[in-house]
């Protein structure tokens, strides 16, 4: 038996000290196997993938965090953009409102816009006296001169907005005679005439039955006129349209 | 003869009690310590085998070698090159020559004692 010839051929000495290098290299190798198997457990259990793919897994999470980093030097100057157009939202905001106010204004202004207020009513009407022998049938009539002075003295009393027979008296609005009927707003009308005026009531009134005014004057002649102040009158749009053929606007094209 | 197998038995066990993160960085120098051990074994296995061990060789081999394929490692990482893979593959190729001729001390013993 070679174990038999090796040991008669050696002492007991080399294999015990054998056994015990032979163990402490395996001690020390079961060690770091179980260590080395164990710390791969850990990494798989907690990243799930194995630890051969950490260093390509490394080399993204720089580059990753190299991205991150510029992604949040970006960040601050984002949001002091940001900062900017809030600021100039703010103020557009601001401009917008105070346009949106202006457009309003002029709207009313120009007569597109219903108004309401307290005001008066003005009712004209031709005359009820039979015209006297002789005398010319116009005199009993109302003509459109006599409307356009009651509209003017309105205007001059302050009146803030008129409609004569629910039609606004806007800018372009002539009063015009067209044979026995008056027009207005391309509308023709007929007696009686209504005229509704929103401002200062009493104003109104006043300035309409002044000595020498309009109101005195038909009065006078026999028309009946009837004046009549309300908390609340309403003047309707106007239902026309503008148009401009020839004119513009100086310094625009 | 039970020495080997206890002090195996010793260091898993030591290995589970004390529970020892390797650190990432160091995984190779573990895969190397571990090589280097198994290679260390089996050459002291193989020259028990043919009766030549001799606890000096065996020690100094195992601690030498372990210290160089660690300096490999070393140089590796600095030059961010996997040197450690020759001293990996020397290891191997030194395990894999081990392994067959123990297996022939082992084939030839047994031919012998069979005789």
């Amino acid at each position: 038996m070679p174990s038999e010839t090796r040991s008669g051929r050696t002492p007991p000495l080399p294999v015990a000290r054998w056994s015990a290098a032979l163990g402490l290299v395996l001690a020390l190798a079961g060690y770091l196997v179980v260590a080395q198997v164990r710390t791969e457990w850990q990494i798989r259990r907690t990243l799930r993938i194995p630890s051969t793919q950490l260093e390509e897994l490394a080399f993204l999470l720089r580059d990753q965090e190299r991205g991150r980093a510029a992604l949040e030097s970006q960040v601050g100057e984002l949001r002091g953009r940001l900062a900017a157009y809030e600021k100039a939202a703010a103020e557009g905001r601001t401009a917008a409102a105070k346009i949106s106010r202006d457009l309003q204004e002029l709207r009313a202004l120009a007569g597109i816009t219903a108004l309401v207020g307290p005001g008066i009513t003005v009712e004209l009407n031709d005359s009820t006296r039979p015209p006297r022998a002789g005398e010319d049938p116009n005199k009993t009539i109302l003509h459109y001169s006599d409307i356009q002075g009651v509209v003017a003295e309105l205007w001059a009393a302050g009146a803030e907005a008129i409609a004569l027979n629910g039609e606004r008296i806007v800018g372009t609005t002539g009063i015009s005679c067209v044979g026995t009927t008056i027009l207005s707003n391309t509308k023709r009308m007929a007696p009686p005439y209504l005229i509704t005026a929103v401002g200062e009531s009493r104003q109104l009134v006043r300035a309409l039955r002044r000595p020498g005014g309009q109101v005195e004057l038909l009065t006078a002649f026999g028309f009946p006129v009837k004046v009549t102040s309300h908390e609340l009158v309403e003047v309707p749009a106007y239902r026309g349209t503008f148009r401009f053929e020839h004119a513009s606007v100086e310094g625009k094209e | 003869m039970w020495l080997p197998i206890i002090g195996l038995a010793l260091g898993i066990a030591l290995g589970f009690l004390f529970s020892v993160e390797i650190p990432l960085g160091y995984v190779k120098y573990t895969a190397i310590a571990i090589l280097a051990a198994i290679d260390t074994t089996l050459g002291g296995l193989r020259a028990q085998l043919e009766d030549r061990f001799d606890l000096m060789i065996f020690l100094s081999g195992f601690v030498v070698n372990a210290s160089f394929a660690a300096l490999l490692a070393g140089i590796g990482d600095l030059l961010g090159l996997d040197i450690y893979l020759g001293a990996v593959i020397a290891f191997s190729i030194r395990i894999f020559d081990n392994i067959g001729f123990i297996r022939r001390d082992l084939i030839a013993r047994h031919m012998k004692g069979g005789r």
